[in-house]
Order: structure tokens, then sequence, then C-alpha cells
């Protein structure tokens, strides 16, 4: 503004300071907004109008008033955007994005890239590894995160489940009493179906003509299954999935396997050469993101009609409360509340059998299944989000190494930049075109990481244990890719590109842009970001390679080396000759039976009673029915007491372990009282407590029983010489009672390993992955340190003229990178210390967290990056100084 | 018709302006339309009113004097272009003869 002279002047300052002032922040606005060739009289305008409005209506008023004025010339309306239009520019600019300079940009972004191979290689392959990587594990994250959730009505969908016992013996099981979901049904309004299946071990032979399987994977269900999930029938009649109790319902792959390209509808299939089914439906095979799998399916009222229909009085599928092998899932009605609806179940269940105080109702969601344990606590997730972190934490190192390199280098970069700027380019211009050459860089990365990808998949799976295909068709990949590479892209391209673009012409040209130190800290803060990651990631291997160790090794309480074991179907009524027959093949030194697998024992119950045992309490234990010589088979050691003799009268002894003792609190537990169902007999000895189930789990109360009826399962003991004759052996005798059943034997560290699959799987991956992180880092440190070994050639050629040694030289240019590391492992013990703790916490028994673990991963990534550093050091060093000083 | 079509609010504005003669500017229109037809009137309404009346070529404007008021900012002085005021007549005039030609005038105390 210009005024008339200094009086005036003088008047305006006097009066602009007495002024009340309106909100500023509505000005901000109307200055972002109004068109700039008018801004001056509206806002004027809009002043004076504020000062009449003090005037009349009072300063509060006035500026309400005021923002409101303002935001009427910001309130878009049709064909007058914000009030009023911006005018037209009277000079037009050069647009951003010409195809020209584009093709400019390409240029000069590939030939740098050609005349810098040995740092473009870098680059790549530190993107490359990290893309393809940080791709496959997002990948199985993605794939973790997608069970259960292709069903239309996932969200709606419950399973349900009980917590039972009391005290420290209280757990969730997963299957429920069968009449729960039909009075669910009918009683309850939020429930608007219920499915319920039940595995079939009824029927397991099918034969179609010359074609016969031992079918392992059946199951009895309600026909809602294909109603409630999406698992629709492709062939049969939708509203009556089952037509009888003698139909069945098979997965696509099944019905291929017995009647190939025949159509399957309506043909018979006969089971265990007692009864036959007609096929009524087929499926699509489940996909392999379901937590329900299966192959066929047999209509559950024949469960119920082979369970009740012949004795058993009063006994009935709606009344019979205590057979807990159900799993049940209800389909609710929106918004139906799950604490009510728990209650309501609880009540419908005690008011059929009072007796189960301890019982309570839990709904877990469709969706949660796989990820969390039947409590609700974290299970997989903890590995999947586990996952996802490392897998940023890869292409954040990828991001990091490019980033160092490019603006490291970006030195050389300055005078360009000056020339362009001088003849008249833009800042954004230069921008874009460090965005163009990232993305180039990018791309290259990308494609080659894809076919890494491609290269990595068959051994990822096995890795994993997953069935990852990368299916192109699939838009959720395209999803993870595409979201994967734009997001890197832009971590690291923006910020060399503004550092690039920044450079002030002059000063560049006169060769003043030495390496601003707040540019060359910021690099500093990357280089120790990339190593704390990698010795977190490093104590993070030793802590879980550790404790897999200790599970591994840890004292069982049981022998179980060179130990076979299989169900003996109709064998066992010949038990004691097959026993014998066993004993005399050379290398067999033991031979015993039991009624459940030792290495996880399967059953619970909660039938059962002691001598000061309370009200209400209720001690859920692992019943196991054992033969007499079952303890001194497995080498188990009898705390007191003394084992079963074969009596008859070993019926009504029993043996607990150490645990059940303290749970019930017996004191002298030899020869007191205690049932178990409707056995009440007396305890005859005390076992130390063994683990027959993960070492995630505390050991639980146990009961050792003496059934001989009920004790199918055969362990047979070698030498491990003669293992295969003694399996060739029990496969004859095998052939010789059950025929045409397939013979199946298992070998209890194999059982035993395969309880530690996942954690196995997660350590080896957990390992790669750390590897790939810290390949990926030292990548980064040694191209800066091989540019800084480039950048100081000249005085390394002075200090060697000078007298310098080699070692001093070493020690010069290692330095700086070595405090950077220390102060990495300074940064990342903590952090590691505390989220390896809290993964231990989910194991009951578990190593403790040693100092030495994270001093040794300091150690060897120290170690790492001072070979990475030394090797250019040492080329460095070891130079003719002659040379190098004369190429000025 | 050849003349450029004028809205009822875009003729107050354009008729306050010829009356203010010289110093017509947002707040001394608002405040005039305000006092004189007893309508709320908010200055974004003027503002636009008067662009688009310039763009239309009625009014035409210039920068004036700064005042205190305003924290020193200069206004915009509108005045009625030639082709403004001849607009304003043919309005004038179309509506006079129709009035004319009505067989019963409206007059105010018949009319009841």
């Amino acid at each position: 503004m210009v005024f008339a002279d200094a009086q005036e002047r003088q008047i305006w300052v006097f009066t602009l300071n007495t002024m009340k002032h309106p909100p500023r922040f509505a000005d901000q606005l109307l200055k972002f907004f109004c068109a700039p060739h008018r801004y001056e009289e509206v806002q004027g305008d809009l002043h004076e109008e504020f000062a009449y409005q003090v005037r009349q209506i009072g300063e509060r008023r006035a500026r309400w008033r005021y923002v409101w004025d303002v935001l009427g010339f910001i309130k878009p309306r049709a064909g007058w955007p914000f009030a009023i239009k911006r005018e037209q520019q009277e000079f037009t600019s050069t647009p951003l994005l010409s195809t020209a300079m584009l093709r400019n940009y390409f240029r000069t972004a590939w030939r740098n890239l050609l005349k810098n191979r040995f740092y473009s290689l870098i680059n790549i392959t530190g993107l490359t590894a990290g893309l393809a990587i940080g791709i496959l594990i997002l990948l199985w994250v993605q794939d973790e995160l997608s069970f259960d959730r292709f069903h239309r009505q996932s969200s709606a969908i419950y399973r349900l489940e009980n917590r039972v016992g009391t005290g420290s013996s209280q757990q969730i099981w997963t299957t429920t009493v069968a009449p729960i979901a039909t009075f669910a049904k009918r009683e309850v309004p939020e429930v608007k179906d219920a499915v319920r299946t039940a595995n079939n071990g009824g029927y397991t032979l099918f034969k179609y003509k010359n074609k016969v399987f031992n079918e392992e994977h059946s199951y009895y269900t309600d026909p809602t299954l294909f109603s409630v999930f999406d698992f629709n029938l492709i062939k049969g009649n939708p509203a009556k999935p089952f037509l009888d109790n003698n139909s069945i319902i098979l997965t696509e792959t099944t019905a291929k396997r017995y009647f190939g390209d025949e159509n399957p509808i309506g043909k018979v299939l006969a089971a265990n050469d007692k009864a036959s089914f007609t096929v009524s439906g087929v499926i699509h095979d489940f996909p392999k993101n379901s937590s329900i799998q299966g192959d066929m399916f047999l209509p559950i009222s024949l469960l119920f009609k082979n369970m009740y229909g012949t004795g058993k009085a009063g006994v009935n599928m709606d009344n019979d409360f205590a057979e807990f092998s159900y799993d049940t899932y209800l389909l609710l009605q929106p918004g139906a509340s799950i604490g009510k609806l728990a209650t309501k179940l609880r009540n419908i269940h005690l008011r059929n059998k009072p007796d189960d105080t301890d019982l309570t109702y839990l709904l877990q969601a469709l969706p949660d299944m796989h990820l969390h344990k039947a409590d609700g606590t974290d299970g997989g997730i903890e590995t999947v989000s586990m996952f996802s972190i490392i897998a940023l934490l890869i292409l954040v190192i990828a991001c990091i190494n490019y980033v160092n390199l490019s603006t490291a280098r970006s030195l050389l970069r300055s005078k360009e930049v000056s020339m362009r700027k001088i003849v008249g380019a833009a800042r954004a211009q230069l921008f874009l075109q460090f965005l163009v050459e990232t993305a180039l860089l990018f791309s290259l990365a990308a494609i080659l990481a894809i076919g890494l990808m491609y290269v990595l998949l068959p051994t990822y799976n096995t890795l994993s244990g997953k069935k990852l295909v990368l299916d192109f068709s699939n838009y959720q990949i395209w999803l993870v890719i595409g979201l994967t590479i734009t997001g890197t892209l832009l971590l690291s391209s923006i910020y060399p590109a503004v550092l690039l673009s920044s450079f002030e012409p002059l000063k560049a040209l006169k060769g003043k842009v030495s390496a601003c130190i707040s540019e060359a800290s910021f690099r500093k803060v990357l280089v120790v970001i990339q190593f704390a990651v990698s010795v977190i990631l490093m104590a993070g291997t030793f802590i879980i390679s550790n404790q897999l160790q200790y599970i591994r090794s840890k004292e069982l309480g049981y022998d179980k080396a060179h130990v076979f074991a299989f169900f003996m179907r109709d064998m066992g009524k010949h038990y004691d000759a097959v026993k014998a027959e066993l004993l005399a093949q050379p290398g067999v030194t033991g031979v015993t039976r039991a009624n459940s697998n030792i290495v996880q024992i399967g059953r619970q119950t909660g039938d059962n009673d002691w001598d000061g045992k309370e009200q209400g309490e209720t001690m859920m234990m692992r019943p196991l029915a054992i033969d007499k010589d079952f303890i001194p088979f497995f080498k188990m050691k009898l705390q007191q007491g003394t084992n079963f003799t074969g009596s008859v009268s070993d019926s009504l002894h029993f043996i607990l372990n150490e645990t059940a003792v303290k749970a019930a609190r017996i004191k002298n537990p030899i020869g007191k009282r205690f049932r178990l169902w409707k056995h009440n007999g007396t305890i005859v000895g005390v076992v130390k407590d063994f683990h027959f189930a993960s070492m995630r789990q505390k050991i639980e109360p146990s009961v050792f029983y003496y059934a001989p009826n009920d004790m199918n399962g055969i362990y047979i003991k070698t030498t491990g010489n003669d293992v295969d004759r003694a399996v060739a052996v029990a496969q004859r005798s095998w052939k010789q009672y059950n025929a045409d059943y397939p013979f199946e034997y298992f070998f209890l560290d194999d059982l035993f390993n395969n309880l530690y699959k996942s954690e196995q799987q997660t350590g080896i991956l957990f390992t790669l992955f750390a590897s790939i992180a810290i390949l990926i880092s030292c990548l980064g440190l040694f191209g800066l340190a091989s540019y800084t070994a480039q950048v100081r050639t000249r005085e390394i050629g002075v200090r060697k003229v000078l007298g310098a040694s080699v070692s001093g030289i070493i020690q010069l240019l290692a330095k700086d990178f070595v405090k950077l590391v220390m102060i990495a492992i300074v940064i990342a013990v903590p952090i590691a210390w505390y989220t390896m703790s809290q993964w231990l916490q989910g194991f009951a028994y578990r190593i403790e967290v040693q100092w030495w673990m994270f001093a040794m991963a300091g150690l060897l990534s120290l170690a790492i990056a001072l070979l990475t550093v030394s090797f250019q050091s040492i080329k460095a060093a070891l130079m003719n100084p002659v040379k190098s000083l004369r190429s000025e | 018709m050849k003349r450029t079509y004028l809205g009822e609010f875009e003729e107050i504005v354009l008729l306050t302006v010829a009356v203010l003669d010289g110093q017509a500017y947002g707040v001394a229109l608002t405040h005039e339309i305000i006092e004189q037809t007893g309508r709320s009137v908010r200055l974004n309404q003027i503002h636009a009113a008067l662009q688009r009346l310039e763009d239309k070529g009625m009014v035409k404007s210039e920068m004036g004097e700064p005042t205190a008021e305003r924290g020193g900012r200069r206004k915009r002085l509108f005045s009625v272009t030639a082709y403004g005021r001849r607009t304003l007549q043919e309005i004038q005039e179309v509506r006079a003869s129709l009035w004319h030609r009505m067989p019963n005038p409206l007059n105010p105390a018949m009319s009841l």
C-alpha cells in the first residue's frame, strides 16, 4: 500500500494497534480460498463490516459474524466455486509434465544408472531382495488374515465353546453337547440357525466298484452346514442336501477319486462292508483358508440313530447333556448381544443338567477362530503381527539403503542441478526428475523382485507350510504388491528429491555444497536404525532357536526313543499273540498298550471324586488306560506306591501323576479313595510328572487306570537297528486281522516333532528374515563405505605420503561406522529384551533371557559391519598415493 | 430478446450501484440494500453479484482509497456503465408499457 506521507503512516500504525482485530484463522482461510486478484478488496470489505458490527453488536458476536461471513466466501456453489472466480494467469507457464521433459528425465536417469554401475547394482540388489522378501511375508500375512472371512455371513457366525472346571484345572472346550444347538434354535430368538459337526469314526473304509479308500476326513453334520456357510451344493438339492440317513455329500475332489468323470449323484458307496451310502450332493473343495475342512459328510441324524436308537433307555439326542463332542456354530441375528446369549445358553444347559455348575458358554467369532485361541487371547495373530513388523522393517531397511546412497552421492549431482536451475528449471520440475529416477530404479527392482518371488515361492512354501501361489488374476495379490511398491517408492523418493532439488545454484557451482551437517546426521540416524533392526532380529533368532532347543531336549519324564505305535483295530482281540510274535523278533525290546497317545493325551474328564473334594470343585484330568508294563516300558518313575500288577482288582486301582495329587490336595495318597467315572477305587501309586502335551502348556492332572478291554493302542520299542523288520512284522499281523484297512503307524519322535512344527517354522523363517535384513543393511553400509573411501581418496593419498600407516587409515575410515553400529546395539538391546520376553511368555516352560545372547548378537553385527567396511577401507588404504594424487 | 438476462437480485444491486453514484463498494452496497429492501443480504452475495455484473459489462470498477477501518486496504468502487444504464432503462420501459396496457390497473385501494 502506498502512503501519502510519514504522518499518515503514523496514524495508520496507531489505529491498527488500537483496533479490534477479527479472528486471524478466518483471515488465513480467506487468503487460501480467495482469488488473489480480489483478495484485497474482499478482505477490506470484511474488515470494514467487522468494525461496523463491533459497534453494532459488540466484539464477541462480531467475531462470530466475521467467521460466518468468511465462510460465505468459501461456500462452493454451482458455477461459482469459492464465491469468486480466479483470474486466468497472464503468462502460461510450462506444464509440469511435458512429454519432452519426461523423456529427458528418463534419459538422464538411465544414463545415471549406467554411469554408476556399482551403486546402481547395490541399490537394485538391496531393493530387489527387500521387495521380494517383504512381499512374500506380506502375502503370507494376508493369507493368514483371510481365514474364514470368505463366507457372506462370516461376521454373524460364532463357534460355541464351553469353559469348564474350577481353579487351576479350568479350561475351554471347543466342542459342546448336541442338544444345546436344538434348544438355542428353538428358544433363543437371537439364534437364526445352528450347525453341528462331529467326527465320523464309525465308517472309515469306503468302496465303489474296485476303488477303496480309507477316509480320514469324514464328518457327521447338520444339513445347515451347506446353507449357513458358503459351502453351497454344486450338485444336488440345496433345499434338502441329505435325502435320508443313508445319504452322503462329497467334495469335488473326493467325488472324482471314486467316480472319475461320471456323475456322482445317485451312486452308491459301500462303507465298512456294513452300510451303503447314496451320494446326494457335491460341494466345492474347501478353500485353503477355511478352518472347516473335510472330504465327505454324513447326516448327523444317522449318528444319533446309531448312538441312541438301540438301547440306553431314556437317553436321546435331545437330552444327552453329557457328550461333549460336537463342533457347534451359531448363526446370529444382527446386533445380538454375545454376553446375554451366553447366559441364556448356560441357563438352558443348567435346566437340563443342574449339576454342571462349573460350566459356562462362550462364543467365538468365526473369523477369530484361526488366529486366536479359544478363550479369545492371542494365538497365531502373534506370529502374524511379528511377521508383518519384520516385513515392514525389511522394506524400511531397503528404502534406507536407497535414501542413504542417493543423498550421500548428491554432491556429485549438484552441478547438474545447478545448471538446470540456471537455464530455468523450477524446483517442482527437479523434484519430478528425481522422482522419475527413483521410480525407474524401483520398477527395475520390482520386476526383478517378482521374478525372484517366482523362484523362491516353492522353497518359501515348504518353509512356511503354506500353499501360496502367485495367481495374478487374484486382485488381492496385486493389492499387496502394489501397496508395497508404492509405499516404499514414496518412502525412499521424497527425501532425496527434496534434498537434491534444493541446491542453490551459485553455491553449488562454486563447489560449496559441503554436505551440510543436518543431512549427514540424518544419514547416520538411518544407518543406526538399520543396524538396530538387524541386532534385534539377530537377538530374536538366538532366543527362538535356544528356546526350541530347550523344548526338544527337556526331560519329558518318559523315554520315547525308537518307539512306534498304531491303533490295532481288530488286531486288539489277539493282542497277546501279536505281542509274543513281536517280542520274538530281534531288535524289539518291548511291547505295551494303552488307550491313548502318550505324546498328546486327547481325552479329558471332570467326572471324579476323592475325600476332601470341595462342593462345586471340578478337577479336569487326562485319563489314560495303561497295561501293567506301560510304566517300565516308558521308563517312567513312580514317586511312591506300586504299579498295576495285572490282577482283576487293578480295575479299581489308580495311579495319579504328581500334579493331580497336588491339585486334589491329597496327603499320603497311597490307599486313599478315588473315583473315576463309575469306578470307585483306591490310589495305588503316584507317577512322576511327565509331559503329555506341548511345552506351551503346563503339565495337567492325569490319571492312569487299568482296563484291559479298552487299550487298543500298541507301542513297540526297538533298539533302533532293526526298525524296518519290526515294522514289517507288525504290518504282517495287521493284514492278518484287519484285511483291507491300510496300515498306518507313527514314531513317537515324529509325533513329538509335529507338536512343535509351527514353532520350528517360525524359527526357521525368523532366521531367514533376520539374515536377509542384515544382508541388506550390509549392502547399504558397503555402498556408503566405498563412497566415503572414494571421496577421501586424495586425503588418504596425502596422509600416506606424509607417513600414515595402512592400519591407521583403516581405523580412520572404519571408526565412524563402528560408532554408529555401537549406538545401534545400545538402542536395540532393550527393545529385543522386551519383545523376546513377551514371546517367551507363551511357553509354560521356557529359558531365561541371558545377557550373552544380546552380547553375541551385538558382537556379530559389529563384526559383520566391520568386515563390510574394512574391505573398502583396506582397498583405499593400500592404494598407491601417487596414482590418487596424480588423478587431480 | 437480445438483452443480457438480468436476475432480480442483480437488478437491485445494479440499481443500488446507480443510486450510490460512484461511492458503491461491497459494504456500502450491503448496508444500503438491507436498509432499502429489508431483506438479509450477505457480503459474499453482493460480491458474487457484482462480479457477475462486471462480467456482463454492466458495471465497471476501480480501486479507491484505503481507510483505517479496512486495515489500510483499498476498496473497489463500482459504477454503472452505459450498457448497464441502457439495460436498466429497457427494463423500466418494458415494465412501464406492461403496466400501461393493464385494463384494470391494480390500484392498492381497489384491489381490496
